[in-house]
């Protein structure tokens, strides 16, 4: 359905090359307009729509909003809780806005006397059951009940019969259930089944007995699961770690984004009294629709804990005592002033912003050296980062919605990017979608052709060898996508290269045009893109192979480095803003701001820049990331020349202008020159198979610091494995 | 709000005659558009006789002190205010205190307006109260930062005070006043906290200091928190259906109701 | 202060003034609210018990004045003359307290750090 008709080729041509992908919401009905569009009237308005539209939608064109429950947008429309009736002229009885298409030349009276009555009596039954408990209920100051009851309710109540109380579900560590208050809207059985893709929800029971539930006492297993708690109108599925925490009025909002995957989900920060109270999805068609992970959910709590709040310096017994900046950056200005060039080294960690990263890459550069690694590997052999289009997902998120194949190599994008994985799973349902996968088995929230899991797969289909390379020549829109993770291992190159070729040749054989891209990377940590763009080096086999005397760890926590890989007398500075693997290491250590707490830059897996803003102060006397750097170079003599953010922003302009040109995605066209490039370099592949780091939904919630200092995340953690009854906490109402 | 006004300037010092003419012509047309009965019940009712009544005393006023006054206006809430000179405060208020036909004894309320883009940025509102007639009048007059405003407190006693705020609060001053001084502010205090460019936060913050033992005062400085301002309200469901209520209702009467 | 000159200018030929006709009239009043200050300050010294001399205390007094020396306007010139005055009512009557004498000293107050490092200390944003 989602594919292109002639009209909108056309269209294409005219335009940019990139329209077809940015227009493509759009084109749907630009494509159709003017063929068949019948007319309605909203309370005498004219209106033109296509056929098929329902009352609700035709209303929403002319900005009339219909209340409405159990009709959720993204869903599929259940018609069940009939808050949306409107009468229609000259029909018998209100009709179901969300559920009836329009026929020509109807009169939609959204707000006649008929209809205000149907809302009232309906609002009546609703609240029939729903408990008054409104002071004591989390929902309250965004409940969807609450404000449709005052703008369309009656203002007393004619019930007298007592009320029905329904049992509470424990469905895991981060939903709580208040059953009673469920109003049986569906919307979140119809988001597990159709977004999350767990069939885990359901009702039992009918009339008044009807329950929402999980059958049998089960977690709620699906890494999208927070999201019910937003769908949800009314407060029978809430947040369990912001129950009772703060009220939506008294909360502070910052638009930010979030970094704990290289999707870079564009987050709504809850800030009370200079505290992170929870984190809300915000709107981006193009990122993340209006969903997020559970971990970017509900990993905050990790922004509290372990935190590194004074610098640190390790005294004669080997002990980290706390002391003063000055007396920190004098240290590490006495160590910096005695080494030049390959004697001091950087690595930087997967939640680096891209101003603390050009910071670091200029002082370093001052300081004669040019040993800047990344944590993540890439194969910088070949074409390696050089090119731009060899490590990003140059199809786009939304692209994915077009494709009509799918190869994944090495990857489990539901946990690596759920997300985008999400996306996967809509093209999957909506748009035939097929998906094959190399690389271990997991269980993806979709049906997929599963072609092995070693890399001698990978080499047949490069030759064309394999059966699969039948269905890849007919695809239309093919597109192949290698994880990061399956870089971790010594033959990249040579995976890097096979998928390349399977990329070039899958794109020949389709025909498709060269806006078109085949090659995706798909990243695991939110810094990788950024620092390739900035020239870092990826991985960290340089540093091993020549051991610096100065060691600098920026945010570095995934444990690539250890101190037995170093020389004795290195010195290591760690950088960051949690306690974690890198710190204990460091003879130094500067306490830095996380996510919330500063205004960075991050670029995601398709090369998107965007940038988180500052919602909170970072704790005692930590400081943004670079401004720690810029202070070390002044008290070193090597003086960056920026002191405010604007200017960071400039240098960062001057070394790559896309970091700064916010939420905008460039295109990357040199695929054949990297694919020739990479062949240049003689790497064999290795017999061992693919396997993806995190292979059950265990190992997605604790993957970087911040979840790994989260107390909800272990919970998680604990009851994914041992079950939900595992974490049960005595229940407060 | 402008045309719910019945107004009459006054130009000259002899058109008297002319200008009673044209207050009468503006006040039918007035009420030929006001027919409607007020359904409104937080709203006071129109009360024709007593418009009439006010608006004939404002003539009467502006006949009897052609000098000072310049424009006399009743508001559709049968409120009496009479614009006058600076230079006519004394002669006015004593008319409006001493004379047979008004008696207007009790200064209610004095204060201050500060609206900047004027050239005379502040006016100066007198509320009396007639006990004798039962009757309210306002007295409306202006001035700029630097031109003093004559003393009220030889008319009334009670004005001793309320020019001492509006001195303390609006920086206007008043000559012949026989103690003016500080009312409201500290002692120390700088600038004038009830004028607009006046910033809301001030200009100092005072704490307590350990070091010299006692509160120091030391330029604003907000922290962080404070400095943010979230200006969305949360209880904007459905303002489409609010908005509707209302215009509904307005639009049930004859006429589309008067713009601001 | 803007505002006050503009309006002093534009008015300039036919304002009513506050006490002084011209500018010498203002000097004149200037004076003797300078002298009337200079007077009182070994007074105030001693009956607040400040900490400082009347040395001191005068050459705070001349700063105060210095403050205002370019303003030519008689009408302005007046205005801070009444509120002068004022303050010295408030500090013969022993109205204020000590803290309040000692505001014109601002002696906590520290200057805000200018260059980066320092900001980087003190935790100030650059």
């Amino acid at each position: 359905m989602l594919r292109l008709p002639l009209s909108q080729a056309l269209l294409g041509l005219a335009r940019h090359p990139r329209a077809p992908i940015s227009t493509k919401s759009h084109a749907r009905t630009t494509a159709t307009a003017a063929s068949n569009l019948i007319e309605v009237f909203v309370d005498g308005q004219p209106v033109m729509v296509e056929p098929g539209t329902t009352v609700l939608q035709a209303c929403e064109k002319l900005g009339v909003q219909i209340p409405r429950f159990c009709y959720h947008e993204r869903l599929s429309v259940a018609g069940n809780c009939r808050m949306c009736l409107v009468e229609v002229e000259k029909a018998p009885k209100p009709v179901a806005a969300c559920a009836m298409p329009v026929m020509k030349g109807w009169n939609i009276l959204t707000n006649s006397e008929k209809t205000r009555k149907a809302r009232e009596g309906v609002m009546e039954f609703l609240l029939a059951n729903h408990p008054l408990d409104c002071p004591i209920c989390d929902q309250g100051g965004e409940c969807d009940l609450q404000d449709q009851s005052m703008m369309f309710g009656s203002d007393r109540s004619r019930l007298t019969d007592s009320k029905r109380a329904v049992e509470d579900k424990n469905i895991g560590p981060l939903i709580k259930t208040i059953m009673t208050r469920c109003i049986q809207c569906t919307r979140c059985i119809r988001f597990a089944s159709e977004v999350a893709g767990v069939d885990d929800l359901g009702t039992t029971g009918r009339g008044n007995e009807m329950q929402v539930g999980t059958y049998v006492e089960k977690m709620f297993m699906s890494e999208l699961s927070g999201n019910v708690i937003d769908i949800c109108p009314v407060g029978a599925l809430t947040s369990k770690p912001y129950s009772f925490t703060a009220r939506p009025w008294e909360t502070r909002k910052t638009e930010s984004i979030d970094v704990l995957d290289a999707v870079g989900s564009n987050i709504v920060v809850s800030t009370r009294g200079g505290e992170v109270m929870r984190i809300l999805p915000r709107l981006n068609e193009d990122v993340n629709e209006e969903w997020i992970s559970d971990k970017t959910r509900f990993a905050y709590d990790g922004l509290k804990r372990q935190r590194l709040t004074q610098p640190l310096v390790k005294n004669a017994s080997g002990q980290l005592v706390p002391t003063s900046w000055e007396n920190a950056l004098l240290q590490v200005a006495q160590v910096l002033q005695d080494v030049q060039g390959h004697n001091v080294a950087a690595i930087v960690g997967g939640l680096v912003d891209a101003e603390a990263l050009v910071a670091m890459k200029d002082l370093l550069n001052r300081l004669d050296s040019d040993s800047l690694c990344t944590e993540e590997v890439f194969p910088m052999a070949g074409a390696g980062a050089d090119l731009r289009s060899n490590y990003l997902l140059n199809t786009r998120i939304v692209g994915v919605e077009e494709a009509d194949l799918l190869l994944l190599v090495g990857t489990n994008p539901r946990f690596e990017a759920p997300l985008f994985n999400a996306r996967i799973r809509k093209s999957w349902l909506h748009n035939e979608l097929q998906v094959a996968l190399i690389g271990s088995p997991v269980d993806l929230s979709y049906t997929y052709n599963h072609l092995g899991e070693s890399t001698q797969v990978l080499q047949e289909i490069a030759s064309g060898r394999h059966p699969f390379c039948q269905i890849l020549k007919q695809a239309k829109k093919p597109m192949v996508m290698v994880g990061s993770a399956s870089f971790q291992r010594d033959d990249a190159t040579a995976i890097l290269a096979a998928v390349s070729t399977i990329a070039q040749n899958a794109k020949a054989s389709s025909g498709v045009q060269d806006s078109w891209k085949v090659l995706n990377v798909l990243h695991r940590v939110a810094s990788q893109v950024a620092a390739l763009d900035l020239g870092y080096k990826a991985g960290i086999e340089a540093i091993r192979k020549n051991p610096p005397k100065v060691l600098f760890l920026l945010g570095a926590d995934s444990g690539c480095v250890t101190r037995q890989d170093l020389p004795k007398d290195c010195f290591v500075i760690y950088q960051g803003h949690h306690g974690d693997v890198g710190a204990p290491m460091a003879d130094v250590v500067l306490p830095g701001a996380a996510y919330t707490e500063k205004n960075g830059t991050y670029v995601n897996t398709e090369g998107r820049a965007q940038q988180t803003r500052l919602a909170v102060t970072p704790p005692g006397i930590a400081r943004d990331d670079w401004k720690i750097i810029r202070a070390i170079s002044e008290v070193a003599g090597v003086l960056l020349p920026y002191d405010t953010l604007e200017d960071v922003r400039n240098r960062l302009a001057e070394v790559s202008p896309n970091l700064v040109r916010y939420n905008d995605v460039e295109n990357c066209n040199y695929f054949k020159q990297a694919l020739e490039l990479s062949q240049s370099v003689n790497q064999k592949l290795l017999p061992s198979p693919l396997v993806p780091p995190q292979l059950t939904i265990r190992d997605f919630f604790m993957t970087d610091p911040i979840s790994r200092a989260s107390q909800t995340m272990a919970k998680c953690v604990k009851a994914a494995t041992e079950g939900a009854q595992a974490v049960e906490e005595p229940s407060i109402c | 709000m402008a045309s719910c006004l019945l107004r009459f300037a006054r130009q000259g010092l002899s058109r008297t005659g002319h200008v009673s003419r044209c207050s009468k012509v503006l006040f039918q047309s007035r009420y030929e558009c006001t027919a409607a009965a007020e359904t409104r019940t937080t709203v006071r009712p129109r009360d024709d006789v007593a418009h009439k009544q006010l608006s004939a005393f404002g003539e009467y006023i502006a006949e009897i002190l052609p000098k000072y006054v310049q424009q006399v206006q009743v508001s559709c809430f049968n409120e009496l205010e009479v614009m006058i000179h600076p230079d006519g405060i004394i002669p006015v208020l004593t008319f409006l205190c001493d004379h047979t036909n008004a008696q207007f004894k009790n200064l209610t309320d004095l204060t201050a307006v500060d609206i900047p883009f004027r050239q005379n940025r502040f006016e100066i509102v007198y509320n009396l109260l007639s006990l004798r007639y039962n009757s309210r009048i306002r007295v409306k007059t202006y001035t700029d930062e630097l031109t003093p405003v004559d003393s009220s407190v030889s008319v009334f006693q009670a004005s001793n005070w309320y020019e001492r705020e509006v001195w303390d609060m609006y920086g206007v001053f008043f000559a012949n006043h026989p103690d003016l001084r500080r009312i409201l502010t500290d002692y120390g205090f700088e600038g004038h906290p009830f004028r607009k460019d006046f910033p809301l936060s001030g200009y100092v913050e005072v704490r307590y200091d350990d070091e010299v033992k006692r509160v120091v005062a030391e330029p604003v400085e907000l922290s962080q928190e404070f400095r943010k301002f979230d200006l969305n309200s949360p209880w904007e469901a459905f303002p489409a259906y609010r908005e509707t209520k209302d215009t509904a209702r307005l639009e049930s009467g004859d006429k589309k109701p008067e713009a601001k | 202060m803007a505002t006050l000159t503009a309006a002093g200018r534009a008015g300039s030929q036919m304002v009513k003034p506050i006490f002084s006709r011209d500018l010498d009239e203002a000097k004149r009043r200037v004076r003797e609210l300078y002298r009337a200050w200079y007077r009182e300050i070994p007074n105030t010294v001693h009956t607040y018990q400040l900490d400082i001399t009347v040395k001191q205390g005068r050459s705070k007094l001349r700063e105060m004045f210095q403050k205002s020396r370019h303003i030519s306007d008689p009408r302005v010139i007046d205005m801070l003359v009444i509120k002068g005055k004022m303050e010295l009512e408030e500090t013969i009557q022993v109205w204020k307290q000590r803290t309040h004498i000692m505001r014109y000293f601002s002696e906590t107050e520290t200057s805000r750090p200018k260059d980066f490092l320092s900001k980087f200390y003190s935790g100030h944003d650059p």
